[in-house]
């Protein structure tokens, strides 16, 4: 019940709009001269390490993965003179919001976790390290594309620590009962949902949550949309792209149709739903295993996953929802000893099985994807005993887009027009239009170039 | 029992259960177990153990960290109170009993401070804090606490009331320095009010939640509000938190009721309604 | 008490240093605390962070002159809120203080029972903190967790959407009641008390029932009293903010502008504009001001003159 205030979701999602979202963001917009380094910029904090990597040290790191400070125990025990506190205050955006003013205050934390698509954020008002050297010395340990989530214009900003490909969590028991096929297409899945309803006028297949963005740029990454683009310091925004638009249309169809259900997810209303069986499917992430854990602990076994439902039944594609790395702050005294921390805890086979083990994360670094850690099915999912070797295989087909400087700006609009939509029965596609002009409009009122705009 | 009894009283009684309600079903959900919070019906209370068991895995949180927050929220509503009552009734005094310049424009900002929202100056003193090097120490909560622009206004209101003229003017012919006129012809009249104010103060950092919020980041200074705060974050990915965070909210509402059953008899609230006009 | 600034005058001017001395800790604290706050949102309300230079640009922070108050202004989003708010202010208030006033006279009649228990039962809202408070409420609306949904259901009552688009509106307004009602009812409660009985006696000997005595004595009596609560009540509800906060994830019916505070929240903690919403802040506080002023103005005279 509690959980309405918090706009919580998996160890790794990106944060639901909401109340105390980021009571520090403003340092964003007060920081004098931030340079927008998305694209490679010329002043970047790019002081090469300095000092020694194993000299004494006492590193703060502001984060929210689930048991971080059991992965961080082992670290103290093995490097005593270099103490790494963790300090859990926020998640997601809000800690974001909180290291910005503490940036600008000169307090901000050495070592910061944050999500992908929170990055250009903090990169164009110079809160992260340069840490292009050392991604060098690590760079077989992650995909190119991974490596692309960190890197803007040629420079490395964070190091991967988990990512958050998108599949499908749906009940099996009710699918069997009511004598369901898993859809493999979004056509079947429409179709399956009008069974629903047919079979349980109480139930849904699936909710369309206007709380959250990063829930749609996932859907709209599968359907492989291009939000942003740079091109030599100029935006080009694209977010009511062709299949973007192809994708709102077909969920706005069947919620205004009301095969779908429009309530938000993350509510106490969702966890019972969730328990009850109400909803049937789930298109989350994998790390939607813990969640379920979390909201219908009574519903345990009784969950499979599987691929996303395709849009091109011929070619498999699935997009990300949250995902997250490790960066370290321009301001940080201890830079060497911090560049050491943030290799071990990302790379490093202990740590991440630690992880994975401990926080239900999924690692980024691929000797961390082969983890033995990874053999067992996560808790909820007894019933699927290869959780994570198919998981594995939906991950190889993620494909992502890169973020821009306002995203923040971007999914907060989103919320209010899609819960608008919703609301009155509108065409989903106007919607992306409107958030199309909301995010043009803002990176132009703060100065950007926008290409046609 | 007459209609002239049973009608008032029928009112009255429904008017405390309205009120009462959701405290109630915090209550009761308190003794669901976690699997039970979202399945059973909520306004029907549990013996599955459910209770004890949310119980021993709060205090057991974190090595009893909710229990670190308690004392810390004692801590800041404690001191930040008591101070906040000193600094208010001096002024509220001085304000009440002096004619000095700059009076009146210390009014006026006084007024300015009921007005401004919080929000409004929440991270202007964030910022303010961090240049003072205080920013994540206790003193960051404690300090904002202590001005109160609501308490200046009403120990002035007070210090109007009760204090007597009479006897200032005649304890200046006796020769007596100003500092021992308040301390013996104007604070003893006032201490009732003071123990009104002291609740208020106490109740308003107590419940607070934004200002340390912004100023802590270190878990070990949380007051209760915000580590149930974080509690609440991190109970998505961990099924047993969720339940324990309404045992948490259960637990954090006693302390305040059991204050106000206690200091009730102390109340002089008519300082607040203007009942007192000397 | 009479007006917020002129006060009851001090008998004399005298006291050598000692105001100074006892108002030194207060002035310190509200300089900076408030008034250096206050100086430093006014600044940033003249100022914009600004990516210049063309290509790759840097953001810069400049000084914009009035272009966030215009921008504010303009806002069709900002000026609905605060129409909203108004309305807000425009239920609550009098809903509150009423039930707040018909309870406190309630409680002060004679040979009422259970007053004890039912004035800490009202009075009990105040120990919850608003943003608990909200969560509480939420859980009460949400459909298919709703206990007060359930208990209709349960006996064929067609059971509200308490978070739908038209009933949202009342939904966010009881919350705000249900904190506020238990507080205003001590205070106008104390008042009654402090008002002596030999004031009722003539109009017992004179047959009047207690409704005319509550009406025609007791009412008028503790005017100044209704005044203060009002006041407060007012700014309080012009700050309203952590009930629709909390309850917006929950509703697809709240805009994260829906008041003003929601917006100046999500320009300053969200958008990362802190130039807009210092600029937000100081329309809105500007219009508290006037507002307050006005109405203190109006009831005072009111009050005080049938308190004389």
């Amino acid at each position: 019940m509690l959980r309405d205030k918090t706009n919580s979701g998996g160890p790794q999602q990106f944060g639901r709009r909401t109340f105390l979202r980021g009571v520090a963001g403003i340092g964003a917009a007060v920081t004098l001269p931030a340079l927008l380094s998305a694209c490679g910029g010329d002043e970047e904090a790019s002081a090469p390490p300095k000092g020694d990597p194993d000299a004494p040290a006492n590193l703060t790191f502001w984060t929210w993965t689930t048991n971080i400070e059991k992965v961080v125990d082992i670290w103290n025990a093995k490097n005593p003179t270099q103490k790494v506190t963790v300090s859990r205050q926020a998640q997601g955006e809000e800690l974001i919001t909180k290291v910005l003013t503490a940036h600008r205050a000169g307090n901000a934390p050495d070592l910061i976790h944050a999500e992908y698509q929170a990055l250009p954020v903090l990169i164009t008002n110079g809160v992260t390290a340069d840490l292009t050297e050392l991604a060098g010395t690590i760079k077989g340990e992650f995909t190119e594309g991974t490596w692309g989530l960190t890197s803007f214009g040629g420079t490395t900003h964070a190091i991967p620590q988990d990512v958050g490909p998108m599949m499908l969590y749906y009940r099996a028991d009710l699918f069997d009962k009511h004598g369901l096929t898993v859809p493999k297409t979004w056509d079947e899945f429409a179709a399956v949902a009008r069974q629903v309803r047919a079979k349980d006028s109480k139930a849904y297949l699936a909710t369309f949550s206007s709380g959250d963005p990063g829930w749609f740029a996932g859907l709209a990454e599968q359907a492989g949309a291009n939000w942003w683009a740079n091109d030599n310091g100029t935006w080009s925004v694209t977010i009511n792209d062709e299949p973007t638009k192809k994708m709102a249309a077909f969920w706005g169809g069947l919620v205004n149709e009301g095969v779908l259900s429009g309530k938000p997810m993350y509510t106490p209303e969702w966890n019972k739903e969730m328990s009850d069986g109400t909803l049937l499917a789930w298109p989350s992430a994998i790390w939607g295993a813990g969640v379920l854990e979390g909201v219908a602990p009574g519903t345990k076994g009784k969950w499979a996953m599987t691929a996303m439902p395709q849009w091109d039944s011929a070619s498999a594609t699935t997009g990300y929802w949250g995902g997250s790395a490790t960066a370290i702050s321009a301001k940080s005294s201890q830079r060497a000893q911090a560049e050491k921390f943030v290799k071990w805890l990302n790379t490093d086979p202990e740590a991440t099985s630690a992880m994975i083990k401990e926080g239900g994360i999924y690692p980024a670094a691929i000797s961390g994807q082969s983890s033995p850690a990874l053999s067992a099915p996560p808790a909820m999912m007894p019933n699927q005993p290869t959780f994570y070797a198919d998981a594995a295989a939906i991950a190889k087909t993620a494909r992502g887009f890169s973020w821009a400087p306002n995203v923040n700006v971007t999914y907060s609009s989103y919320s209010d027009l899609f819960a608008k939509a919703i609301a009155d029965k509108a065409d989903f596609g106007a919607a992306v239009d409107q958030l199309q002009a909301a995010s043009v409009a803002d990176l132009k009122k703060q100065g950007f170039q926008v290409k046609g705009a | 029992m007459s209609r002239s009894r049973l009608l008032p009283t029928a009112i009255l009684v429904l008017g405390a259960l309205y009120c009462v309600g959701p405290v109630l079903w915090v209550a009761i959900a308190s003794t669901k177990g976690p699997t039970e919070l979202f399945t059973t019906f909520s306004f029907w209370p549990s013996f599955e153990g459910g209770f004890w068991y949310n119980l021993t895995h709060l205090l057991r949180y974190q090595d009893g960290i909710y229990l670190r927050w308690a004392l810390n929220s004692l801590l800041y509503a404690g001191v930040g109170s008591v101070l906040s009552v000193a600094v208010s009734v001096l002024a509220g005094y001085a304000l009440a009993k002096y004619r000095f310049p700059g009076r009146n424009v210390l009014f006026y900002v006084i007024l300015a401070g009921v007005l401004v929202p919080q929000i409004t100056l929440a991270v202007p003193q964030y910022l303010l804090i961090s240049e003072l090097g205080l920013v994540n120490s206790y003193w960051s909560v404690l300090l904002p606490s202590i001005i109160s622009p609501y308490g200046i206004y009403l120990a002035r209101i007070y210090a109007t009331a009760v204090v007597s003229d009479e006897l200032l003017e005649a304890g200046r012919i006796d020769g007596a320095g100003e500092y021992r006129l308040a301390w013996s012809v104007g604070l003893p009249p006032m201490l009732p009010g003071m123990v009104t104010l002291l609740l208020l103060q106490f109740v308003a950092i107590w419940n607070n939640f934004l200002l340390p919020y912004i100023m802590i980041s270190d878990g070990d200074r949380f007051p209760m509000t915000v580590g149930l705060f974080t509690m609440l974050n991190v109970s998505t990915s961990q099924p047993v938190l969720y339940s324990l965070v309404v045992m948490g909210v259960f637990l954090s509402v006693l302390p305040l009721i059991a204050l106000f059953l206690f200091l009730q008899r102390f109340w002089r609230i008519d300082m607040i309604s203007g009942g007192l006009k000397g | 008490m009479t007006t917020l600034s002129t006060g009851r005058r001090p008998a004399r001017r005298r006291g050598g240093s000692a105001p100074f001395v006892l108002v030194a800790p207060a002035v310190v604290l509200l300089v900076t605390f408030l008034l250096v706050p206050i100086g430093y949102t006014v600044y940033l309300s003249l100022r914009a962070a600004r990516v210049t230079g063309g290509g790759l640009g840097r953001r810069v922070e400049q000084f914009v002159g009035l272009e966030n108050y215009r921008g504010v202004l303009t806002d069709s989003a900002y000026l609905d809120g605060v129409v909203r708010m108004l309305g807000y202010g425009a239920v609550v208030v009098p809903v509150m203080l009423g039930l707040a006033l018909l309870f406190a006279l309630l409680l002060d009649t004679p040979r009422v029972r259970l007053t004890r228990t039912t004035r800490i039962g009202i009075f009990l809202p105040y120990a919850v903190p608003g943003v608990i408070a909200s969560l509480l409420w939420g859980f009460m609306y949400l459909p298919s967790v709703s206990p007060i949904r359930a208990v209709l259901e349960s006996v064929n009552l067609p059971a509200p959407d308490f978070l739908g688009p038209s009933t949202v509106f009342f939904s966010i307004a009881n919350i705000g009641v249900w904190g506020g009602v238990g507080f205003n009812m001590i205070v106008l409660f104390t008042a009654l008390r402090g008002i002596p009985g030999e004031m009722y006696d003539a109009a017992r000997v004179d047959g009047a029932s207690e409704i005319q005595i509550a009406l025609r004595v007791k009412i008028p009596l503790i005017a100044p009293a209704l005044v203060m609560t009002g006041i407060f009540s007012i700014i309080a509800t012009l700050q309203v903010f952590s009930e629709p906060a909390v309850i917006q994830p929950l509703s697809d019916s709240i805009p994260s502008t829906w008041v003003p505070l929601m917006t100046i929240y999500r320009d300053a903690f969200v958008n990362s504009d802190i130039h807009t919403a210092a600029a937000a802040s100081v329309v809105l506080a500007l219009g508290t001001l006037a507002l307050s002023i006005v109405v203190l103005t109006v009831l005072q005279r009111r009050a005080f003159r049938s308190d004389q």
